[in-house]
């Protein structure tokens, strides 16, 4: 992650700025025209074999640049990467990406990418958050803290002394009850969800939703019944839902079985990253992506195994999204 | 508005300002009446305890737990009996599976310290009069929403500030402060059942009491290691439908059940608290239900409180408990048997006094936390000399002689 006290330009510079103007120029497909509702169901599935064979993804966020500017101009039907990133986010927001760093993380290099977008529409560097629950998580999935006024910066909740980094009274969604991080009732006005694909022992999966229990002060109170419909409650609270933009799932390396602990014995080298402003329809495409690969590797369905996930379901009945297949239109970049 | 009520542990996210500030408040009011007011000092926080300020996590190995497939383990200490997966933690949210190991995060992290009367618990018949050094960590294992220290029950132990305190470093501060007795209270001792069973082991050897303060969700095996080293036990019974349990704090009855017929067998003293939660769990039947149950399985000798109810945590839709529901169940309690029924949180309530059983006469006279009149001779009735049930000398807490015995209670 950039240094602390990076300036944009030299962030830039580090990033690749050649992949930002390169992906800023990139046409829309114009056979992609998006939706009335902001991209509702429609999810974008970018796939290269450079990543799924990769051994250092670092050496490819250019690639991965690319890959989600032209995802979102899917998305947006905007002629370029940076219309189509700026229709999304304003300059004027602080967007807050939620990487998940429990187990198996977001990749750094997926979030630099996104960053690359980000400061190519004209976010300013000091308006971007990479944010977790722990700074601990944080620095061993890779991320390096700065918590500086200046540059990207990339801090946990717990960044400051004990406790002050959640709110300090009980808000409550449907059926939870917590505190929600500083970071996203202060700071943010704007949400990215940079998950990552993984099988959950409980919730069946953590993608986009689940990401989200790591915005709550007491997530352990709400594994049971298979998270449901606790990730839906909390995704649909005025924190995290309205505020919730776009989803960005890490595929280059997923993990289909034992989640959401690290488990290199079921990691899965997809090379992809599933894009949507429907955060409910992309973990419904990954869901069935992983569904796939259990499959491909004779694993029973999360069903059959007492944990399928029924979160999404619920999301998908609360409005937050669509969920029924049927009604989620892939576009395959 | 803070209203202290048993066992508010009085901290939690509070600043040190605000803390400072309950405390000397609720010091100033109890110096009025009570003798105990001088021993009630804030030891929490800060300074005055001996260890160094915990900086995210402690870890030490947790007992209980039974490994499984791929690096689970199986959490058997309480009945919720949790899965956790590797890098996962339990409901109660201190105790985490690392790799296949299962380790509690909270042995010896103190959050809250402080020197309480004995009647704060409350135990009415355990040592009255005297102090207990009352200690927490964070975590509960249950979600009550009326829970009165939720901001360190319902949190994690890197959320909650918190000081590491050693079970030797515990007994010799309980020592130097003069209490007879620790006591494992504020949130849920369950959740840190190693600490508080390592500190009860050594202060038992120090000649020094220990008490737990608990909801009773805990499954029967290590409920009955735990006895052999506890002197007492207080018993939150929520209610005696299992739909509340469901639905108000996230747990079942029956298991708590199970647990004070446990208590019961293992001979150790007991106490009930019954928190009435205006049109949730204060029916006269449900009342009726409750005491006859405990009179038929514990005794009639087991004292109920039943204590009043403030707005707090996630219901504040409710109005304050009426006393007369208070009185009522009181009232139902010693009609089903019950040999001492209380009603708490009504500072000077008649209904704090303890009375005879057996002639009626007035045995310990009470305001709010402190003792006015204590007339008990030797486990006695002065008047009658009807044996009154309970623990009231140090040597019988600690097994050195044994309870009073043999004289009809009526």
């Amino acid at each position: 992650m950039p240094p602390d006290h990076t300036s944009r330009r030299e962030f830039l510079k580090q990033a690749g700025a050649g992949a930002i103007a390169l992906a800023a120029g990139c046409k829309a497909d114009a056979t992609v025209t998006p939706s009335a509702d902001e991209g509702q169901g429609r999810v974008v599935l970018g796939r290269d074999d450079a990543l799924a064979a990769a051994g250092d993804l670092d050496k490819h966020v250019d690639l991965m640049t690319r890959m989600l500017c032209s995802a979102v101009q899917k998305l947006t039907g905007k002629t370029t990467a940076a219309e189509a990133w700026g229709s999304v986010f304003s300059p004027k927001d602080t967007v807050g990406i939620k990487v998940n760093c429990l187990g198996l993380p977001t990749s750094p290099a997926v979030v630099r990418a996104i960053v690359n977008c980000l400061l190519g529409a004209a976010i300013p560097a000091e308006r971007i958050i990479i944010w977790d629950r722990f700074d601990v998580e944080l620095a061993a999935a890779g991320y390096k803290l700065n918590r500086s006024k200046r540059g990207v910066r990339c801090f946990g909740t717990d960044a400051s002394t004990y406790g002050s980094g959640y709110e300090r009274e009980i808000e409550s969604s449907g059926s939870i009850g917590s505190c929600f991080s500083r970071i996203v009732a202060r700071e943010c006005t704007a949400l990215i969800s940079a998950s990552v694909l993984k099988d959950h022992n409980l919730a069946g999966i953590s993608g986009a939703l689940k990401n989200f229990f790591g915005a709550i002060h007491n997530p352990n109170k709400y594994h049971e019944h298979n998270c449901d419909p606790y990730v839906a409650d909390v995704v649909a609270h005025r924190h995290i839902g309205p505020k919730l933009r776009l989803a960005v799932c890490d595929v280059t390396r997923g993990q289909y079985h034992a989640g959401p602990a690290r488990h290199p014995a079921y990691a899965w080298k997809f090379g992809g990253l599933l894009v949507s402003r429907d955060a409910v329809a992309a973990d419904r495409v990954g869901c069935d992506l992983l569904e796939r690969e259990r499959r491909a590797h004779n694993l029973a369905s999360l069903a059959a195994e007492k944990r399928p996930a029924k979160h999404i379901m619920t999301a998908g009945t609360r409005g937050l999204g669509i969920a029924d297949l049927e009604r989620i239109e892939v576009v395959e970049l | 508005m803070h209203r202290p009520t048993t066992d508010d542990c009085g901290t939690g996210f509070s600043s040190r300002r605000e803390f400072l500030g309950r405390t000397a408040c609720a010091a100033c009011a109890a110096g009025l009446l009570g003798r105990l007011a001088a021993a009630q000092q804030d030891v929490a926080g800060d300074t005055a305890l001996p260890g160094p300020k915990i900086e995210g996590v402690i870890r030490h190995e947790a007992m209980y737990s039974e490994p499984l497939a791929d690096k689970k383990v199986r959490c058997v200490l309480c009945p919720r009996r949790c899965e956790v997966a590797n890098v996962e933690r339990g409901y109660c949210g201190v105790r985490e599976n690392q790799d296949g190991r299962y380790q509690t995060l909270v042995y010896g992290a103190l959050c809250s310290a402080n020197v309480d009367p004995i009647e704060k618990k409350p135990l009415f018949h355990y040592l009255p009069g005297t102090a207990a050094f009352s200690v927490a960590t964070a975590g509960c294992n249950i979600e009550c929403r009326f829970c009165q220290n939720w901001r360190i029950s319902q949190f994690r132990p890197e959320q909650v500030p918190s000081t590491e305190v050693s079970p030797a470093q515990l007994v010799k501060l309980c020592r130097r402060q003069g209490s007879p007795t620790i006591a494992y209270t504020y949130s849920e001792p369950v959740v840190f059942y190693e600490y508080m069973y390592d500190s009860a082991q050594l202060a038992r050897q120090a000649g020094v009491g220990s008490v737990a303060i608990t909801n009773g969700y805990i499954l029967p095996e290590p409920l009955r290691a735990l006895c052999k080293v506890l002197t007492g036990i207080k018993v939150d019974l929520k209610a005696f439908t299992e739909k509340f349990y469901a639905e108000t704090c996230n747990g079942r009855l029956a298991p708590v059940l199970t647990s004070l017929e446990e208590i019961r067998a293992a001979g150790l003293w007991l106490e009930l608290v019954v928190l009435l939660v205006p049109t949730l769990n204060d029916s006269a039947e449900e009342i009726r239900q409750m005491s006859k149950w405990v009179v038929r399985q514990l005794g009639p000798d087991v004292p109920m409180h039943f204590t009043r109810f403030h707005s707090m945590y996630r219901i504040t839709n409710l109005p304050s408990t009426p006393v007369a529901t208070l009185e009522r169940a009181r009232k139902i309690a010693m009609e089903c048997g019950v040999h001492y029924a209380y009603c708490g949180n009504v500072r000077g309530h008649p209904g704090e006094n303890t009375y005879c059983p057996s002639c009626g006469e007035e045995l310990i006279r009470r305001m709010g936390y402190h003792i006015l009149a204590n007339r008990v001779q030797d486990g006695h009735c002065p008047k009658c000399k009807a044996t009154i049930r309970g623990v009231w000398s140090q040597d019988q807490a600690l097994g050195h002689t044994p309870a009073p015995t043999s004289k009809a209670t009526g």
